[in-house]
């Protein structure tokens, strides 16, 4: 059950950021979504990829990308 | 219980199709460069989905297992190794391309793609 | 000494880290930049033929299926390997010779991304494990990217991060591949691959086999800038600075021909592996050179016609006969060292003249002879005029393609070399012996040394491959038969 509600919610997340108007919403949105493929390959069995996954796609990631947007422009325009 | 694998093949998949349409679709580079972690996250994800076995244990052999046991159990680790180079693969090419992003928003002052990179020709042209 | 054979990697990935570590110091920095340099051709001169398992993990014998599988990352060295390595070191010396003597202050960070593109292709044809390919195919993306950018030509930035977004899309896709042919062996060395396709362990008409190819085949097209990826190729090329656009090419094809030589050795029993490789390649061949007669900016003509070029090696590999690969192994061999003798010599050019445009340029053989001289030689090598190497191999590759029965690819062949002798004599008229236009400025303006002497190298590698073309067709035939 756990793995559906986070492929849902991942799937969800993905089509939320492109969506978004606010760019920076968009870099959290990517952040839960690769934080939630994280917990997916702890699903997996794989604890290994998912520590470098939480720690890259889902804090590393978000930051480079709230950081380019933060010296460009906020909003989708 | 639904079939695990199947149930992440099917999100890798959907990764990989969002992921492609912004990266062709989506005018606005941050989005176009988003949507491409999201084509590596759906990747990642199909590979990881290969190396699992249902009711298996995790690829580490601790004293007092069994090894044959291990073996027979174990999900196959070799994906996962592969998994963990191409993540970081990844994110040092998201960086690159962030940077890139920021010095040429300096020049333009606009993220959108059809104006950022147009055909260089043209713009050589406009510019005399 | 087969302990030479990582070294081939590792020198040059060393030498990168440490002179981006220690760049302050400016003269220490140069010395061992030109001493790493030297040693990159020497070192597999000196190495034996052989294997290297890396960890010493030795192949072993699955005894369920009675077949070998190697559990390390192998490294197989043998006389292709040794002549690709070499032509790369010994380009990857000149360039860096041509950027120590042009600068007073070097820039250690490009001086890190030339050394970590010579060993990531190094890694690239040396190794036999697919993900280990795709792994130095992408730092080599990234190597490539950095040197676009850090030219000092208009728009490099947006070129290069054109290549990067569509780079970014095609590696995916050729992991994806890579994943999928994972799922099917369990394994990720070609040897291993292979033979369990041969053995039928895998179903070779199996939709997720073709989807393998086709995808890695995607990340083939994105990495040697085959059509549809021809025109981001060439402008790469046009935006990097002259000498890095002289490396850039030779990545490109060693890359090209590693990727293909792996894909070779697992899909060549399926028959529509090598039409597709046939039907692409001549797309590059013809889309090359009629694009190459547009252009006004000499620069871009070479990349379109270097891009035409692989277009001949493609085609010698997709035939698929001994004969035929031997031709276009040969043919990558000579295009190394023919298209980086052009992008030198213009480079030159551009650095006398600051002009890249052939309509304001005229008259420069008076001004640079020697220049000019050299680059006639190697255009009509490239063209494939006797007793050049570029005759050799597109000799040997229409002969092969007549003896496969395809008369209609060896005329192309011809048509297409042709044409390129009349877009590179159209060219080298426009800028060297039509009159000099009156606004143009010469005065003053000299080619480097260096240049000079790095052009001469690389003509002296022409016209003794021409002359004795055996020395190398010998030693691919036999490497060719063993993969076949």
């Amino acid at each position: 059950m756990l793995e559906i509600i986070l492929c849902i919610v991942i799937i969800l997340s993905a089509i939320l950021a492109l969506i978004q108007k606010d760019l920076l919403k968009a870099a959290i949105l990517t952040g839960i979504a690769g934080a939630s493929v994280a917990v997916l390959f702890q699903v997996l069995l794989a604890p290994d990829v998912a520590l470098t996954q939480a720690i890259v796609e889902g804090a590393i990631i978000p930051i480079f990308i709230a950081l380019a947007v933060k010296k460009t422009q906020r909003s989708d325009g | 219980m639904a079939n695990v694998q199947l149930v992440i093949l099917l999100t890798s998949v959907a990764l990989v199709v969002i992921g492609l349409y912004s990266a062709i679709f989506i005018d606005n580079i941050i989005k176009k460069i988003i949507g491409i972690s999201f084509i590596e996250e759906g990747v990642n994800l199909f590979i990881v989905a290969i190396g699992y076995k249902a009711g298996g244990v995790v690829p580490i052999l601790m004293p007092g297992m069994d090894t044959s046991w291990f073996a027979s159990n174990a999900a196959y680790p070799l994906p996962f190794g592969l998994v963990l180079t191409s993540i970081v693969i990844g994110a040092s090419t998201l960086a690159v391309m962030l940077a890139l992003v920021m010095v040429l928003y300096r020049r333009y002052g606009t993220l959108s793609t059809k104006v950022m990179l147009a055909d260089t020709s043209k713009k050589e042209e406009y510019d005399e | 000494m087969n302990e030479l054979i990582p070294l081939m990697v590792i020198v040059p990935l060393m030498a990168a880290l440490l002179i981006s570590a220690f760049s302050k110091f400016n003269t220490v920095t140069k010395i061992f930049a030109f001493v790493v340099a030297i040693c990159l051709p020497i070192i597999p001169l000196l190495s034996n033929y052989g294997l290297h398992y890396f960890g010493g993990y030795e192949p072993m014998i699955n005894d369920a299926v009675k077949m070998m599988y190697h559990p390390a990352i192998t490294y197989s060295f043998t006389f292709l390997q040794q002549i690709f390595i070499g032509a790369v070191g010994l380009l990857t010396f000149l360039v860096i010779f041509i950027y120590l003597t042009k600068y007073r202050k070097v820039s250690g960070p490009y001086l890190f991304l030339l050394f970590l593109g010579t060993a990531a292709v190094t890694a690239m044809i040396l190794t036999d494990d697919i993900f280990h390919m795709f792994v130095f195919f992408e730092i080599l993306a990234l190597a490539q990217v950095g040197i676009v950018a850090a030219s000092s030509i208009d728009y490099s930035y947006e070129m290069a991060l054109k290549y990067m977004v569509l780079g970014s899309i095609g590696s995916p896709m050729m992991l994806l591949g890579i994943g999928f042919l994972l799922a099917l062996t369990g394994s990720v060395n070609v040897t291993d691959i292979a033979a369990a396709v041969h053995n039928g362990l895998v179903d070779a008409t199996s939709p997720v086999f073709l989807l393998s190819l086709a995808l890695i085949f995607f990340g083939w097209l994105y990495a040697s800038g085959l059509p549809p990826f021809h025109t981001i190729k060439s402008g790469i090329y046009s935006k990097a600075e002259p000498h890095g656009a002289a490396l850039l090419q030779s990545f490109t094809v060693i890359s090209m021909i590693s990727i293909v030589l792996i894909m070779f050795r697992i899909y060549a029993s399926l028959p529509i592996f090598e039409v597709l490789i046939v039907f692409f390649s001549i797309l590059a061949m013809i889309l090359g050179v009629s694009l190459a007669l547009t252009q006004t900016d000499f620069r871009r003509m070479i990349g379109f016609l270097a891009v035409g070029e692989l277009g001949f090696i493609g085609l010698g590999i997709g035939l698929g006969t001994n004969f035929s690969i031997t031709a276009g192994l040969f043919q990558a061999l000579n295009e190394i060292v023919i298209t980086a003798l052009l992008f030198i010599g213009f480079g030159a050019i551009v650095n006398a003249t600051n002009e890249v445009d052939t309509r304001k340029l005229g008259g420069l053989l008076a001004y640079h002879p020697k220049v000019a001289i050299m680059l006639l030689i190697g255009g009509l090598a490239m063209a494939g005029v006797p007793p050049l190497s570029g005759f050799q191999s597109k000799l040997m590759l229409v002969q092969a393609s007549l003896s496969c029965g395809f008369p209609e690819i060896s005329i192309l062949a011809i048509m297409v070399s042709i044409a390129t002798f009349v877009v590179f004599v159209k060219t080298y008229y426009t800028m060297f012996l039509k009159p000099k236009p009156n606004d143009l400025e010469l005065e003053g303006k000299d080619v480097p040394r260096a240049m000079i002497f790095a052009m001469g190298v690389l003509l002296i590698i022409v016209i003794l491959l021409g002359i004795f073309p055996d020395v190398v067709t010998n030693g691919i035939s036999n490497f060719v038969g063993g993969i076949l």
